[in-house]
């Protein structure tokens, strides 16, 4: 199985600490808040796909899947050539204009390998930015959902929507 | 060589420690502490938290201290800058008296500097000393001390987690604290807590509220009676509650009896409905969390607002037991470390009232006489420099050009007296200093924090200050032994002072460098020995005269200004997570003020339609004291009849200096009128 952050966006204030810290830890912030004017927010990071489009058209391999199954990158192979930008249905790989390279979220490598979460995940103060193995984290939230339905349900609640 | 130093995040009063990462003195990374689950934060920080050492390293931080001579600041030595202070606050002393000197402490200084602050003005004579708590709680303070004998919040953080209401006035908690909204709100409603907020402004926390209020500013005092009015009326109060443990029932409910729901709504404008469902919910929803801030703090009648609010908690029976909670929220990490020393114009270390029997007992141990007379407070002191009364000010960690009431007045004052301001960046108040000397800044010092939720914790050092910066309590006792009265302050680390200080407050005797060096999740003030500590106050009473809370009959007063046909517009303002205060530090972050990078106005879409405006234009705020000017948001985010501003950039401009609540002595800060026009670009 592999780990993913699973984004509860329900739980986020848009208080942008996911941004600082992963600007703090790669120099640019890899992953961004959107907010909308009735103040949804919603974190944005690469989601990682199972079948990652931009790891198919890498050329040169510098995409890669590392252990935990994070789509991981070596800069040192990458020349630039925006491939996995175009095919990436969400528009997550950046250039790094200074080294003429892509620049995208790696789950932190570093701080993965020395036992720690990713930056973002770390700070996030609303749990809202969730890491782990990601079938254990969508059987927790449907769990609660069916918890928080009975409740509604004992309580004599009509219509019990809106529960995430 | 590279090492993990423990330390407590520098900004907001929640408290969060966190690590810095630190080779050779210098800041390389910090690092989430995820070790000490008991600690208020349990690892998380926000984004001012993550980018707490950024600050530090801006090539603006003051090294060198400076004299000013003719119209320009010269470097000087630190025993140059020490001795031509103390040869001028001597000059004073003899010419005018110490009452024509003060001292400012710091929310943003340890508990040591500002014991070390308040013990040199009172060796010099004076009580002229204060801090900006003046500007925070004075009026929740005031009222909390009326009705439950203490302001101090109640119970733990985890209490939040257990009520299930919650009740936020004139509070963002989202954007102030998101570490507590996160960990400890958003628990509560996953627990299927009710949340009832109070704010002019549809604020993150409001996104998540099941009823939301929407009074003008200043006008929350008439829903806070309609409420009391309704649950009295309708007996949905905690009867048993009430019966045992308060006193003064039937003179709160003779005081509120005309405030009908219907009559807030003429006043405030909520509907008359939505204030009964609110006051239902909370007296019948179960324990509850009642907390507020600034929104009610920060008026002319604040202190009334604070009092009504007071009386709900009691009358309901949310106070003195386990799962509810309550108490003031100091905006800094280190506002109780000001205000427990006794930084305060009418207080000693203690907090404790200045009166004859405390003035002896601090006499006697600190061996010096202390002064009788109570000094001003901070808006006076700096009335008394307007009209050349105040002849020397010492300024500690302070911005008051910015962060008092209508600034403009502030700056003619600092112009006509000796100013010396210790700071670790110029701010608008270094401007008219005469001397600036150069401090350590939170990270460059080992000191101790006492967080809103009263744990006192330790910060150590973990940064090398730059140039020649020291932390304030050595220039402190520089300034002391050269002024004459250094055999009182025989200090050569923080651990003397703060074993001074255990012996000084009783409440705080268990707190001992041991403790708090070997332990980092620190104890609950108050701590009276060392084995001991309190997470939840008055289970067995309150410490009032008859042990019992003293509910305070309440009456309408009305906002320092109302709108009127030349200023038709309510102006309120509010805080931004990315931001702190007047941004001394925070707009020196490189990757906050990146992302908040300016003021705006905030205004309805049919307020901006009448006017002429549309999203993004620059428009002018003018209010009777000055005008600013801005872009405008066009949000249904605000009320139609209100526009609000972040405060970090200069909206003190703009507001009232002359309504001041007759109890807590603070300025309108939060609801002045104005009108809005549309810039035009020549």
């Amino acid at each position: 199985m592999s780990k993913k952050i699973f984004i509860d966006f329900k739980r986020c204030i848009g208080c942008r600490a996911c941004e600082v810290a992963c600007e703090m830890e790669h120099g640019e912030a890899r992953i961004r808040v959107f907010e909308f004017p009735d103040l949804t927010t919603i974190p944005f990071n690469c989601r990682h796909c199972e079948k990652a489009p931009c790891l198919e058209v890498c050329p040169t391999g510098a995409l890669y899947r590392d252990q935990d199954g994070a789509v991981a990158f070596d800069p040192l192979k990458c020349i630039g050539c925006l491939m996995c930008a175009v095919a990436c249905p969400f528009g997550v790989p950046k250039i790094d204009e200074v080294n003429k390279i892509m620049d995208k979220c790696d789950l932190c490598s570093e701080r993965r390998a020395e036992g720690k979460l990713p930056a973002c995940v770390s700070s996030c103060p609303t749990e809202a930015l969730k890491f782990g193995e990601i079938n254990e984290l969508l059987w927790d939230r449907e769990g609660s959902f069916v918890s928080r339905l009975k409740e509604a349900r004992e309580r004599g609640e009509k219509e019990p929507i809106y529960l995430l | 060589m590279e090492e993990l130093v423990p330390v407590v995040c520098p900004w907001c009063s929640v408290g969060c420690r966190l690590y810095i990462v630190s080779v050779n003195g210098h800041p390389r990374k910090i690092e989430w502490d995820y070790d000490h689950p008991n600690t208020p934060n349990k690892g998380k920080l926000c984004p001012k938290g993550v980018a707490s050492y950024q600050f530090t390293i801006s090539p603006d931080r003051l090294k060198k201290p400076l004299i000013k001579r003719n119209g320009k600041f010269e470097e000087v030595s630190w025993e140059e800058a020490i001795r031509y202070v103390a040869q001028k606050f001597k000059e004073i002393i003899e010419e005018h008296g110490p009452e024509a000197l003060a001292f400012l402490g710091s929310e943003r200084c340890s508990l040591e500097d500002n014991y070390v602050l308040q013990k040199l003005a009172r060796a010099l004579g004076t009580n002229n000393v204060e801090f900006a708590g003046r500007l925070c709680q004075s009026s929740n303070f005031v009222a909390r001390s009326k009705v439950f004998g203490s302001p101090a919040q109640t119970n733990p953080f985890e209490d939040i987690v257990k009520s299930k209401v919650i009740l936020v006035w004139g509070y963002n908690p989202a954007e102030t604290n998101p570490v507590l909204f996160g960990q400890y709100f958003e628990k509560a409603l996953d627990n299927g807590a009710k949340i009832i907020v109070v704010d002019p402004i549809k604020t993150k926390t409001a996104k998540f509220a099941d009823i939301h209020l929407q009074p003008y500013p200043g006008t929350d005092l008439a829903v806070a009676l309609a409420m009391l009015n309704y649950i009295i009326k309708n007996e949905l109060y905690d009867r048993k509650f009430v019966e045992e443990r308060t006193d003064n029932f039937e003179e709160l409910a003779k005081s509120v009896e005309e405030y009908t729901p219907e009559w807030a709504e003429k006043v405030s404008e909520v509907p008359a409905g939505m204030i009964k469902r609110a006051a239902e919910l909370l007296a019948t929803g179960g324990n509850a969390t009642i907390v507020l801030n600034e929104g009610v703090n920060q008026h002319a009648n604040g202190t009334m607002t604070a009092l009504a609010i007071a009386n709900l908690i009691a009358i309901t029976g949310n106070i003195g037991k386990e799962g509810v909670f309550s108490g003031v929220i100091p905006g800094a990490h280190c506002g109780l470390c000001a205000a427990v020393p006794g930084v305060n114009c009418a207080q000693l270390p203690g907090p404790v009232p200045l009166n004859e029997e405390n003035a002896k007992k601090f006499s006697e141990l600190w061996g010096f006489e202390v002064p009788r007379k109570p000094g001003l407070h901070y808006q006076a002191i700096f009335k008394a420099m307007a009209e050349g009364k105040m002849k020397g000010i010492f300024i500690m960690g302070q911005n008051p050009a910015r962060s008092l009431a209508n600034s403009s007045l502030i700056e003619e004052a600092l112009e006509k007296a000796f100013v010396v301001v210790s700071d670790i960046f110029p701010t608008e108040t270094t401007k008219f200093a005469d001397v600036i000397l150069p401090a350590a800044s939170w990270y460059e010092k080992t000191g101790t924090v006492i967080t809103q939720n009263r744990r006192v914790m330790r910060s150590f050092k973990a940064v090398k200050p730059p140039g020649e910066a020291k932390p304030d309590w050595e220039i402190l006792v520089m300034l002391a032994r050269e002024l004459g009265v250094g055999e009182y302050f025989n200090y050569s680390s923080v651990d003397d002072i703060l074993r001074e200080i255990n012996r000084a407050i009783p409440a705080l005797k268990g707190a001992t460098p041991e403790r708090l060096n070997s332990n980092l999740e620190g104890c609950f003030y108050p701590c009276p020995d060392e084995k001991s500590e309190t997470p939840r106050l008055f289970l067995n009473g309150f410490p009032t005269k008859t042990g019992r809370a003293q509910l305070a009959p309440v009456k309408w007063i009305q906002p320092g200004e109302v709108p009127d046909e030349e200023y038709p517009l309510w102006l309120t303002n509010f805080r931004q997570v990315g931001h702190f205060h007047t941004g001394t530090m925070s707009m020196r972050s490189k990757s906050l003020i990146k992302r908040w990078p300016e003021g705006f106005l905030m205004i309805n879409p049919e307020d901006a339609k009448a006017l002429g405006i549309r999203d993004g234009d620059r428009v002018r705020v003018e209010t009777r004291r000055g005008s600013l000017v801005v872009r405008a948001m066009v949000t249904d985010r605000i009320r139609k009849g209100v526009v609000a501003m972040p405060w970090h950039w200069g909206v003190n401009f703009l507001t009232k200096d002359d309504a001041i609540d007759e109890f807590s002595k603070m300025p309108e800060l939060k609801a002045v009128t104005c009108r809005v026009t549309k810039e035009v670009v020549e």
